[in-house]
């Protein structure tokens, strides 16, 4: 008798062949890897426009360099010179006046977003009129400024007209008001990016909240401070340091509208630099200023996140 | 045809036409010059294509690639170019980037590559003018002696008489006054923005530099007085806000506008008032310009270098010389209501011919000028800084941040320091 009939049963093959454990791991490796070239375009760019640059330009303040002669490596002597230059004392003063920007521009965007926040009629066109500056390009928004603010422009006029001044106000001539007035425009034209985030914010928000809050009898002031802004606070934290950072850098406006003067009001830091390197070719100092500058970004940065950490709707 | 013969057709024909294209490949230039000009964009189009055209035909080797390149980017696209190793190989500029590039060693030292024969035919004090220690960088092509133009209908407004317009600075300053307090519009906006304020010093015979070049010496009680004036006239708003800050384009928009009553400028600018508006056009006339008490006045300068950065020096100082002789520069002349750099071409009798219009009227007054024009631009090491220095100290007296004297002490103290 043969022994064929004590073979036990035939386990049904699995029309997937079982993997070795190896095989298994280097499935995963194998999305890793996926994973990675999906990110490679990205990293690619991030590669060649901001990390190289920024460890180039880290290295480059040890260096004297001219662009036409070859480097010279001076170690931290660039950021000796820094403590005794008047100028890097006006650029910082300056870019760090112009960091007040944020909270007048934060809160604005907030109301905006509140009062564009409403089922009204034609309340889509108000959203895109608020949000034309931004897609308005700066050199276009410097020379209109400009214009407007010229002596004899509209602003002048309007106030001239309303009585509220006798004599034109030069807004862009004199050291005192100049760095005011170009905030402004920086506001003017930021409010519309900012009210689209905290838009977004307010319709992410549950009505339950601000409803439970009226059914306890809070007035509507009491509501919006006491309930939407805390619920807001993870929005709030993004656009403060996106705010934070764009004050901090502040270029195209001053660059178009006043080029730093009158009486150098308004030269902030990214104008020194652009100085230093393409006025004065000095690429080292002014890596040096950049460094210090990515310094001050680092630390208004961590102090937005202390601030603004805790709150939002999981914080609830 | 049986198949071997056509093979040997084909092959025939195919090395005829590899030989041919070889021929037009070994007659095809060898040399591509790129030569980069300063706005000279639309206006001077066809002159500026016609002038290469003649070149490579005279010279058929040589191909030049031409780009224009605005005012305010001239410096910066040359500093590009040159880091990235791109250089161009004829690039105008004016007597302030010239010396500041060649302050970085960058550019072709001409007094040594330019033959003693070729330098004589330009004015002296013209090729002299865009010289850093001792030598000279850059070839003067055109300059454009400042004239007097105002505007007639103001003046009538204001009781001046048109026909009798302001010689001096003296009386261009009170016939200003006169155009504020009767016209209503402001009378001009001096010059004295920035470093502007150096150039009438020097034409009021006030020196900015010692003899040898090594001080500052700009804060006498004669500096102070000088740049006093200007703020009193600015604090009893004789001439705009604007004037510092916009300086010689806010100048020539205003005048354009009719919002002027009087504009410093080079005759070339009357073609842009011109088309710019017309009806004010018509109401302008020309003067010679207000001196000041130096019998010099400043002109802008405008000259050709060669990077030490081009691969073709010989051919590119060949086609600037070609570009300044006195052909070009009296063909250019005609056009430009500039004035050229060389006697023989500034000798000749079209710049003695009265016309009817403002611009011939301008360019007989600046062709006069030429003798006592000179670019006055301060030269010194470390330009920028110094220039922004004495920026801040002007700026400075304007605001009341401090007086005229302590401004100007200050500034020649910390010259003083960087010299």
């Amino acid at each position: 008798m043969s022994n064929q009939g004590n073979r036990a049963p035939a386990v049904p093959r699995s029309p997937v062949p079982a993997l070795p454990r190896s095989r298994l791991l280097s499935r995963k490796a194998r999305s890793t890897v996926i994973a990675y070239l999906f990110l490679a375009p990205a990293l690619g760019l991030l590669a060649v426009f901001t990390f190289y640059p920024v460890i180039f330009g880290t290295i480059l303040s040890l260096f004297e360099y001219d662009v036409l002669n070859p480097p010279k490596y001076v170690g931290l002597q660039q950021f000796q010179r820094l403590w005794g230059d008047r100028y890097f004392w006006i650029a910082i003063t300056n870019s760090a006046k112009y960091v007040l920007v944020v909270p007048v521009i934060q809160l604005g965007s907030i109301l905006l977003a509140v009062l564009v926040n409403r089922q009204l009629r034609g309340i889509k066109a108000f959203r895109a009129a608020y949000y034309i500056p931004v897609i308005t390009s700066w050199p276009v928004v410097g020379i209109m400024w400009s214009w407007m603010y010229d002596q004899q422009g509209i602003v002048n006029y309007v106030l001239q007209a309303l009585q509220t001044i006798e004599r034109p106000i030069p807004w862009l001539s004199h050291p005192t008001i100049t760095l005011y007035a170009v905030m402004f425009v920086t506001m003017w034209k930021g409010l519309g990016w900012y009210m689209v985030i905290y838009l977004a914010g307010l319709q992410s928000i549950p009505t339950e909240y601000e409803e439970a809050a009226m059914i306890d009898g809070a007035s509507r002031a009491r509501v919006f401070w006491r309930v939407t802004v805390p619920l807001l606070r993870p929005y709030i934290l993004l656009a403060s340091l996106v705010s934070t950072m764009a004050a901090v850098k502040v270029f195209e406006e001053i660059f178009v509208m006043t080029r730093g003067g009158p009486f150098f009001s308004t030269y902030t830091m990214f104008m020194y630099i652009f100085d230093e390197a393409f006025q004065e070719l000095n690429m080292g100092y002014a890596s040096a200023l950049a460094v210090v500058l990515a310094a001050v970004i680092l630390v208004f940065s961590v102090v937005n996140f202390r601030v603004f950490r805790r709150g939002g709707l999981e914080w609830y | 045809m049986t198949t071997w013969r056509r093979c040997i057709f084909a092959l025939a024909l195919a090395f005829a036409i590899a030989f041919t294209t070889g021929c037009r490949v070994a007659a095809g230039p060898q040399v591509t010059l790129e030569f980069w000009t300063i706005s000279l964009q639309p206006f001077f189009t066809d002159y500026i294509n016609g002038l290469i055209a003649a070149y490579e035909r005279a010279n058929p080797g040589v191909k030049i690639t031409w780009v224009d390149v605005q005012l305010q980017a001239i410096e910066q696209k040359m500093l590009a170019a040159l880091a990235g190793r791109v250089a161009p190989d004829v690039v105008n500029l004016n007597v302030e980037f010239t010396v500041r590039i060649a302050e970085r060693n960058a550019l072709v030292d001409l007094d040594d590559a330019v033959p003693g024969t070729e330098r004589a035919k330009y004015f002296e004090g013209l090729w002299t003018s865009a010289r850093f220690k001792g030598r000279t960088f850059g070839i003067p092509w055109y300059i454009a002696p400042p004239v007097l133009m105002y505007n007639t209908e103001l003046f009538k407004k204001a009781g001046l008489d048109p026909m009798n317009p302001p010689a001096t600075e003296d009386e261009m300053i009170q016939a200003a006054r006169q155009i504020k307090d009767r016209a209503k519009v402001y009378g001009f906006m001096p010059l004295v923005d920035g470093t502007r304020l150096m150039h009438r010093f020097l034409e009021n015979g006030l020196p900015v530099l010692s003899s040898d070049g090594k001080r500052a010496v700009f804060n006498s009680p004669a500096h102070a007085a000088y740049l006093q004036r200007y703020i009193e006239l600015y604090k009893r708003d004789y001439f705009p806000e604007d004037t510092l800050r916009r300086g010689f384009t806010g100048a020539v928009e205003r005048f354009s506008a009719g919002q002027l009553g009087m504009l410093v400028t080079g005759p070339q600018f009357l073609l842009r008032v011109k088309a710019s508006n017309p009806e004010v056009y018509a109401q302008t006339s020309v003067a010679p310009y207000p001196a000041g008490k130096g019998k010099v006045i400043h002109a802008g300068l405008m000259t050709l270098t060669v990077p030490r950065a081009s691969r073709h020096q010989q051919e590119a100082m060949k086609f600037a010389l070609y570009v300044t002789n006195d052909e070009n520069q009296l063909a250019f002349s005609r056009l430009a209501v500039t004035l050229p750099s060389t006697k023989r071409a500034a000798a000749d009798p079209f710049f003695k011919q009265s016309g009817a219009g403002p611009e011939s009227k301008a360019r007989e007054i600046a062709a006069d000028e030429l003798e006592s024009s000179r670019d006055l631009t301060v030269v010194v090491s470390n330009q920028s800084e110094l220039y922004k220095i004495f920026r801040e100290a002007v700026e400075g007296a304007f605001f009341g941040k401090m007086s005229a004297r302590q401004a100007l002490d200050w500034a020649v103290r910390e010259w003083n320091a960087r010299l």
